[in-house]
């Protein structure tokens, strides 16, 4: 039998991989977003920052990655730094070295998803927008960001799953997550078998939870693209 | 039959200039994709409240012509005029050229995540800046001049393609055009729904604003058109009053081509 | 933090007896993995129970990280009398048959999702075109469905390769000195973490584009039927 106080401790892993697994996912839409609008025309200097960065993030395991940032990542950045005169130091945490590699590997990935699910929407919805004078920022926002998210709303439901089960892979740098208190307890107790199960649990729990949320979101975002009527707006006038 | 619109009170430079100049001018324009030449030296003039109808086989370039008019093409060379206002690169003008201009495109795109109401209503309040209550107003009125009123909360995949047309050329008066661009309104439609569409815009045309409609129907240019223009491979091969240019078709090109289509 | 070519030349032994330990999991794992992964496809695309327990076992599989397979393999299950008091033991002992087993547990819930896909694409007229033609359910699959499916499912297939390979690098885990753990040991014994990482870094780089040329290359191949004339 599982005891409470391990059991516990995996809890407080599991939310610190749901920190880590967010995190890293918001940095990867950030950079993911701006690869994808920088790439939408193809300009050379542009072109092969991108194709360099996608390479070699896409060409690398996640996990050695996490490594480098985290054995190397203070003096990367101090060098870096050095470049421009300046001397810093700074510690990286596995923390910061997990949410580093996991959001800039998987923003390479989505990157490609966003650009593609961009170009799909039909170039007549910006035409449109143009001829009714709608300010660019605002076209982007209201008329081309619904459309896109629709598009590519299942590649970026995949890729957070995918996100989330390479935090695990990513605790072997030494993260205090799930994965890092199971096997503790394993070690201690000697009863491996039901901490993993559980652990186990806890992953495809998040995956069902994923996908019910997924199903929510795509019913707003598809909204108008079946033939029923909106919700009767007579009322509200 | 009776008007839909009243004359839209146009911006006010657009009705300043009404009658003291041509709605459009289009001058010596060049327009080439790559190293194809598309548009090859164009002169077109529309005047204030004239209907314009420009016909001819696919890729003559009367399309890419009025997408110039309003800035959706850029145009290599030679000058394009709105009410009197020239249309430059600069932000600021086209946006002043546009702002006369109402556009209906081929394949409708209404913004499919919004509803008919909101189709209407999103330039009136994003652009225009308006309150929401008078956009709503302004757009259920329009809505009911082109018949689809009860469709006003549906979304656009809801409705039959000609009903859809007919939200886009409500959105598109919403904004109050001196000048409405049409390229080719009917072409994606069924059968049944294009006479729907070439009803409300001749209601339209009755109206006394300008139009300049790309499109393939003869009857239509027969009774609405005050002017044909017939282009091929990027040129004007003829130009006439509608009834001279059904009647008597000068050249060879366009006698042929109204053959196949009549 | 600088890159020292000596370190590198000097550690390349090591990182290439760690290259070998990466192969050495993951070509068993690959053909393990296609293997299962076809009978799980198959009785996905029927009804009933066993489609039932395919789609279970696909969800399973997919939805647990492949670290958390291979502590359950390599620490979990020797827990149990059955595996740590009989012959299997001598298996489960072992790391490279808990890798083996792990990971193929990983591809084959990935790749049944995958077969299942190109197979529901083939078109339903194909299959009884064959009927009519007298094939059996057997001959059709064979000599027809699966042959359609492996065309539509290249690039997924490819997708799923890379994300092997790089998957390898969690048996590290388990004691096994793959490519990634070879890097960590050199930086052990020369306090140089900059050098020996981004050397195996390059090192999956270079497996991984080889592995993509491969494929853009049988691609073509493979599409001839449909590229212009």
């Amino acid at each position: 039998m599982p005891q409470m106080g391990f059991v516990e401790q995996l809890g407080i892993g599991a939310l610190m991989t749901i920190q880590v697994a967010v995190l890293s996912y918001l940095l990867a839409l950030a950079i993911g977003t701006v690869f994808a609008l920088a790439t939408l025309k193809r300009r050379l200097p542009v072109d092969v920052i991108w194709q360099t960065y996608a390479s070699i993030f896409t060409g690398v395991p996640s996990l050695l990655v996490a490594f480098l940032f985290y054995y190397a990542g203070s003096g990367m950045i101090a060098s870096l730094f050095s470049l421009v005169g300046l001397s810093v130091t700074v510690d990286v945490s596995p923390f910061a070295a997990a949410v580093a590699a996991l959001g800039m590997v998987y923003g390479a990935y989505l990157a490609d998803i966003i650009r593609s699910a961009i170009q799909n929407v039909p170039p007549g919805q910006f035409e449109a927008a143009r001829v009714l004078l709608v300010p660019r920022p605002t076209a982007w926002l209201f008329v081309i960001l619904p459309q896109v998210l629709r598009l590519a709303l299942p590649a970026m439901t995949n890729m957070w799953i995918v996100v989330l089960k390479d935090t695990a892979l990513i605790s072997l740098i030494g993260l205090k997550e799930i994965m890092a208190y199971a096997k503790l307890a394993s070690g201690v107790t000697k009863e491996p078998f039901i901490y993993y199960m559980l652990a186990s649990v806890f992953f495809l729990g998040m995956t069902a939870l994923t996908y019910v949320v997924s199903q929510r979101i795509e019913q707003w975002t598809q909204r108008g693209y079946r033939p029923v009527a909106a919700k009767e707006r007579a009322h509200a006038l | 039959m009776n008007a839909i619109v009243q004359i839209p009170s146009t911006a006010d430079a657009g009705r300043r200039a009404a009658g003291l100049q041509p709605a459009i001018s289009v001058n010596r324009l060049n327009k080439f994709y790559g190293s194809f030449h598309a548009l090859r030296d164009i002169d077109f003039q529309v005047a204030q409240g004239e209907i314009v109808v420009l016909c001819g086989p696919s890729g003559s370039g009367k399309s890419s012509l009025i997408r110039c008019i309003n800035h959706l093409e850029r145009h290599d060379s030679g000058s394009i005029h709105v009410n009197g206002m020239e249309l430059t690169r600069k932000a600021s003008d086209v946006a002043r050229v546009r702002r006369q201009l109402g556009m209906v495109f081929q394949s409708f795109n209404l913004f499919p995540h919004m509803t008919v109401l909101d189709n209407c209503t999103f330039a009136l309040r994003r652009a225009l800046r308006m309150p929401a209550a008078q956009a709503e107003a302004l757009a259920r009125e329009y809505l009911a001049k082109v018949n689809v009123a009860n469709q006003a909360d549906k979304y656009p995949a809801g409705l039959s393609g000609g009903q859809q047309q007919r939200v886009a050329i409500a959105r598109a008066l919403c904004l109050k055009p001196s000048i409405m661009l049409f390229d080719e309104p009917t072409s994606a439609l069924d059968p049944e729904s294009v006479g729907s569409v070439l009803r409300i815009m001749e209601e339209l045309a009755a109206t006394g604003i300008t139009m300049v409609c790309v499109t393939h129907e003869m009857g239509f240019a027969r009774r609405v058109a005050h002017r044909c223009v017939f282009m091929e491979n990027g040129a004007i091969v003829e130009d006439a009053h509608s009834a001279e240019f059904f009647r008597n078709p000068r050249s060879d090109r366009l006698k042929g081509f109204l053959a196949q289509v009549l | 933090m600088h890159y020292d070519p000596i370190l590198a030349w000097q550690s390349m032994p090591d990182l290439l007896a760690g290259t070998a330990t990466t192969f050495a999991v993951l070509l068993p794992v690959l053909v393990l993995g296609l293997l299962l992964a076809l009978p799980i496809a198959l009785a996905r695309l029927e009804t009933g129970p066993k489609a039932k327990a395919a789609a279970g076992y696909i969800a399973f599989f997919r939805g647990v990280p492949s670290l958390v397979l291979l502590y359950l393999v390599y620490s979990g299950l020797p827990q149990l009398s059955i595996v740590r008091d009989t012959f299997l033991w001598t298996f489960f002992s072992n790391a490279y048959f808990c890798a083996w087993v792990g990971l193929t547990l990983t591809h084959s819930g990935y790749m049944a999702e995958i077969i299942r896909g190109g197979l529901a694409a083939v078109p339903t007229g194909v299959i009884e075109a064959s009927t009519a033609l007298g094939l059996t359910p057997r001959q059709t699959l064979f000599r027809l469905r699966l042959p359609m499916a492996a065309r539509y499912v290249l690039k997924a297939y490819q997708n799923e390769l890379l994300i092997m390979v790089k998957s390898t690098s969690a048996v590290s885990a388990i004691t096994l000195v793959d490519l990634t753990a070879a890097a960590n040991t050199v930086f052990d014994y020369t306090y140089d973490p900059f050098t020996p990482l981004v050397t195996a870094a390059a090192i999956y780089w270079c497996i991984v584009n080889l592995m993509r040329t491969g494929f853009t290359l049988a691609d073509r191949k493979l599409n001839r039927h449909l590229a212009r004339t």
